[in-house]
């Protein structure tokens, strides 16, 4: 097959020694920048870009593209061992990550099972994007307004999953998240909404920030109750071997990592949508498929499903990023500016006029890839050493994490402030029993939602009829009606004799 | 909508704070909040042109208004819950560091904090305090400053000197 | 005796830190101004967009050609509050060193929001150049109904509605003149704002709406690879290359032409003074008439470069606030 042989032209190319050392480099300034609070992968790969400076354009795109992967490896670190997630994908696998590493004392297994489901995610989405890149990226195109609209009305409702034992705190929260997202400019209307007046509400609340103090500092303080234990947890012996997985786990962690492969590499494409989505949406599926203990307590099928999307959601966002030039995301649009410094124009000339560039890059993203497993494996035995740190001399450290992370962000101690407000929120709220993570993702989907739905209005002027003149829409929507009355159908067969109670 | 979390903050330190009761309150007043405005200033539907900047926030807030006054019901039978008076100093340190970074700057300000939580309120040995002290400084100065370059906030004494 | 020692080495270790992070070297003599401490360049956007660009590239060529007295540029991106914090910061700072060595990216962009969405104004900073201008024109896509900017107006004006997508900032009001122009109401010709160019594109190239507003950068190699078709040069002239085909406003009615010129300029603090301007507004000039911008920025990024010294730069900048202000009906 013709890509096929494209790829190990752009494997060629690669295997030099100064490239190959670059991915390594990459790799690993990748994951220490990944793994820091508050630096997400934009951040992330925008600091890092100037590095890639001395280089000359190939080598400098291969240490872009490691540079960037690796941040998504890095994000699961910190969420897991310390429980702040180092961005927003890592939100998600911070939700079983944690608890299996603290409450259930195995921190290497949870590493391992992270760093594993993101190279099997990873490599699915650079697989598909090989084949069928360009084809994927025109699949993308067709999702206008009106097709996210009803995808992500259909994600909305799959919040509810999330929302734990108590509905209406759920709902409170969740509802909560979406005002605090449309405070800020809105771009459909260019006026300023809910900003009371505030020159810093102008830009709204940063994500951020916002996510280090809700879920992080939130912790931090929580911690302070558990201060005079001696440590997090017993840490026994810190080999490799004893951070192991096991067979039987190996076979738990394969089903949902290579589904949300396939699902997050295909969110990864779609515009707007990008990794927090994707791992947002892997956990959710997940939620609906049998997992042996039950997810948000430590189950490997969590850490599994949100990992895999997530990275393959890094692999999937090239493909409109390559082939048309479009960035999904933030990050995407750092990745275009330094693509298009070297002179490499990604966009639907790029594989005619620079075919080895690209494929190259795409040759490295593997290498990347298995580089970024080896290395992250590897200092699992470090990473588990930090566990081990007395809990009452953690918080200070960690604090002090949180506060620089949010200040990071945008320069400024605007930052700080929300990250604080957050946090004492988090606190409050969590001590209450309300569950804080659907706030963080109705933050995120929110607005997502509102100006696809806007824009799909506006297009139709104003009638409802683009939920069902379009056929992709009309499909999601279908489900989502499905969904909803699912548990009804239930309840009456059930009622009816003809399924069995549950 | 800051100044109300900052009260409830204040307040929160009393005894026996009836918390269960006051988070669906604050649910209600913030709804109220956002639907009002969300039709006197920002506007509900335009014929041509669908939603307007206050339609999604209005319907929102509606739902949670609902939510909240469910919550508020059902929070009758809950029990109140113990807010251990020491946590709370570490919020506390966090708005002291935010404070003196105006006069100081950001990370001298961070540096003080350490020092004085491991020493003074830890009571750690001087050996610890300064190995803790040196690694977190460390790793701030050295990924933050010194590798992404990130400025930071100086105080207005070293702008004095700077100027 | 303990709490004495422990006291003592914290001021120490205190006084220590210090060091690093004052920073400067001795004022010099104050004859015409020169830099003699790092330069804060502040920028009102998140690192890797355009803005960002055209600051490290110029300050990248300013410390090359040896400009700006070996001293650093410290690139601040600012992003609160959509940029008006790092806005209002600049020009609310005092008189003195800093003053003279900070400097903002500000484009036409930031300006129009910024009177619009907030008291700030020109008046307090100090304008010190304007490097390049950019102009929009309207492509159709692939699966665009429309051939020819002439059929969209026939069809406007035989009752069907059509939808422009479009970037935020300096897009939406080059769509009021246009629509203006034109004397049709904003909803037979609607405008969808997106946060960027690219994703406007995207929406045109998915046939989700049928035309899309763009400056020639963003949308060249779409043009280039035949996915889009320029119909529409919102400008004095016609435009060149690939863009040729597109005709002017005047050209298609019984009209006049609109154009929106997006300008980049850079200005400083109003408390700068006026030597510092003067060095600064020299620097830029360099700048502008280098190799390296034409072929590093201009060309690359498909701008037209036009340079205005700091007095140009002024009338020019006061004059679109005066403008943009009316439009508002302030």
């Amino acid at each position: 097959m013709e890509n096929l042989m494209h790829l190990f032209e752009g494997f060629n190319y690669l295997f030099t020694l100064q490239n190959i050392g670059v991915t390594m480099i990459g790799a690993v300034l990748g994951l220490l920048v990944g793994a820091m609070p508050g630096i997400g992968s934009l951040a992330g790969v925008a600091l890092l870009l100037p590095l890639t400076f001395k280089f000359n354009p190939t080598t400098a795109i291969i240490m872009l593209g490691s540079l960037y992967y690796a941040n998504m490896y890095g994000g699961a670190f910190s969420a897991i061992l310390i429980g702040i997630p180092g961005d927003g994908p890592a939100v998600m696998t911070m939700m079983d990550g944690y608890p299996m590493a603290t409450q259930k004392n195995r921190p290497g297994q949870a590493l391992l099972t992270s760093n594993i489901s993101s190279f099997i995610g990873g490599t699915i989405g650079m697989i598909i994007l090989t084949f069928m890149g360009p084809s994927l990226a025109n699949a993308g195109l067709r999702f206008g307004p009106a097709e996210m609209t009803a995808l992500l009305l259909l994600a909305m409702t799959s919040i509810g999953w999330l929302v734990g034992e108590n509905p209406t705190k759920g709902l409170v929260l969740t509802m909560f998240g979406i005002l605090l997202a449309s405070m800020g400019m809105d771009t459909l209307s260019g006026t300023p909404r809910y900003d009371f007046g505030n020159i810093y509400l102008l830009g709204g609340i940063p994500f951020v920030p916002f996510v280090i103090g809700m879920v992080g500092f939130s912790q931090v303080i929580r911690l302070m109750g558990d201060r005079h234990k001696e440590t997090q947890i017993a840490v026994k012996k810190l080999s490799i071997k004893e951070s192991m997985i096991t067979f039987h786990d190996l076979k738990r962690l394969l089903p949902p990592a290579i589904r949300s492969g396939f699902l997050g590499t295909f969110v990864g494409v779609l515009p707007g949508a990008g990794a927090t989505t994707a791992a947002f949406m892997g956990y959710a599926v997940q939620k609906s498929f049998k997992s042996e203990e039950p997810l948000g307590t430590g189950a490997i099928e969590g850490i599994a499903a949100c990992e895999a999307a997530n990275n393959a959601a890094a692999a999937g966002a090239f493909a409109p990023l390559l082939a048309l030039g479009i960035p999904g995301s933030g990050t995407g649009a750092v990745l275009l500016g330094g693509l298009m410094m070297w002179g490499l124009n990604p966009g639907p000339l790029l594989f005619t006029n620079s075919p080895e560039f690209a494929w190259s890059l795409i040759a490295s993203l593997f290498l990347a890839n298995i580089i970024t497993l080896i290395i992250a494996w590897g200092i699992i035995p470090f990473l588990i050493k930090i566990l081990s740190v007395p809990t009452r001399l953690m918080i200070p450290a960690i604090t002090v994490v949180c506060i620089v992370g949010s200040y990071s962000t945008s320069n400024s101690m605007f930052g700080i402030v929300v990250m604080f407000i957050a946090g004492v929120l988090g606190y409050v709220l969590g001590n209450a029993g309300y569950s804080t993570a659907p706030a963080i993702l109705s933050f995120v989907l929110a607005p997502l939602l509102e100006s696809n739905m806007r824009k799909a209005f506006i297009i139709s002027q104003g009638s409802l009829d683009f939920f069902y003149t379009k056929p992709i829409a009309l499909a999601f929507m279908i489900i989502l009606v499905l969904v909803i009355l699912f548990p009804l159908i239930r309840l009456v067969l059930t009622k009816a004799g003809v399924m069995k109670k549950k | 909508m800051g100044r109300k979390v900052k009260q409830m903050d204040q307040e929160k330190k009393k005894k026996g704070f009836p918390i269960m009761q006051v988070i669906p309150i604050v649910g209600i007043l913030i709804s109220v909040v956002f639907i009002y405005l969300g039709f006197a200033k920002y506007g509900f539907w335009d014929t041509f042109k669908g939603p307007r900047p206050g339609f999604f926030p209005i319907i929102i807030s509606c739902l949670m208004l609902v939510a909240s006054l469910v919550a508020l019901a059902t929070s009758y039978k809950e029990e109140n819950i113990e807010w251990p008076k020491e946590n709370w100093i570490l919020p506390l340190s966090v708005l002291g560091i935010f404070v003196a970074t105006f006069v100081i700057g950001l990370l001298p300000s961070i540096a003080i904090f350490v020092l004085l939580w491991l020493k003074k309120f830890e009571k750690c040995t001087w050996k610890t305090t300064l190995t803790v002290f040196v690694i977190i400084m460390a790793v701030v100065v050295g990924v933050f400053v010194l590798w992404l370059g990130i400025p930071f906030p100086k105080g207005m004494i070293l702008d004095a000197i700077n100027n | 005796m303990k709490k004495k020692i422990s006291f003592i080495v914290t001021v120490l270790l205190f006084v220590a830190f210090v060091p690093l992070f004052a920073q400067g070297a001795p004022e010099a003599a104050s004859e015409g101004f020169v830099p003699s401490k790092d330069i804060e360049w502040i920028v009102t956007s998140s690192p890797g967009g355009g803005s960002d660009i055209y600051t490290r590239t110029i300050s990248d060529i300013m410390t090359r050609k040896n400009l700006v007295n070996g001293q650093t540029f410290l690139i601040n991106n600012k992003t609160d509050g959509g940029g008006e914090v790092g806005r209002l910061q600049v020009s609310r700072t005092k008189e003195g060193k800093t003053a003279n060595h900070t400097l903002l990216t500000f484009n036409s962009g930031d300006h129009g929001p910024m009177i619009k969405n907030t008291a700030n104004r020109i008046e307090n900073f100090t304008p010190i150049a304007v490097m390049a201008v950019d102009k929009q024109l309207l492509y159709i896509g692939e699966h665009s109904k429309y051939s020819s900017f002439k059929e969209v107006l026939d069809a406007v004006n035989s009752g069907t509605n059509i939808v422009i997508a479009g970037s935020k900032g300096d897009d939406i009001s080059t769509y009021e003149l246009l629509v203006k122009e034109l004397g049709v109401t904003q909803n037979q010709i609607a405008f969808i704002t997106n946060d960027s160019t690219s994703d406007a594109i995207t929406s045109v190239l998915g046939g989700h709406v049928d035309i899309v507003m763009s400056k020639p950068a963003a949308a060249d190699q779409y043009v280039a690879a035949k996915l889009l078709t320029p119909i529409l040069a919102l400008a004095e002239t016609r435009f060149t290359g690939n863009l040729a085909s597109a005709p002017t406003l005047s050209e298609v009615g019984n009209y006049k032409n609109v154009e929106n010129p997006i300008w980049r300029g850079v200005v400083g603090p109003k408390s700068m003074s006026e030597e510092a301007a003067a060095y600064w507004s020299k620097a830029f000039q360099a700048v502008s008439e280098s190799s390296e911008w034409e072929a590093e920025y201009i060309t690359k990024y498909k701008l037209i470069s036009e340079f205005r010294n700091k007095d140009a730069a002024k009338t020019y900048m006061e004059n679109f606030q005066k403008t943009y202000l009316a439009s508002l009906g302030k």
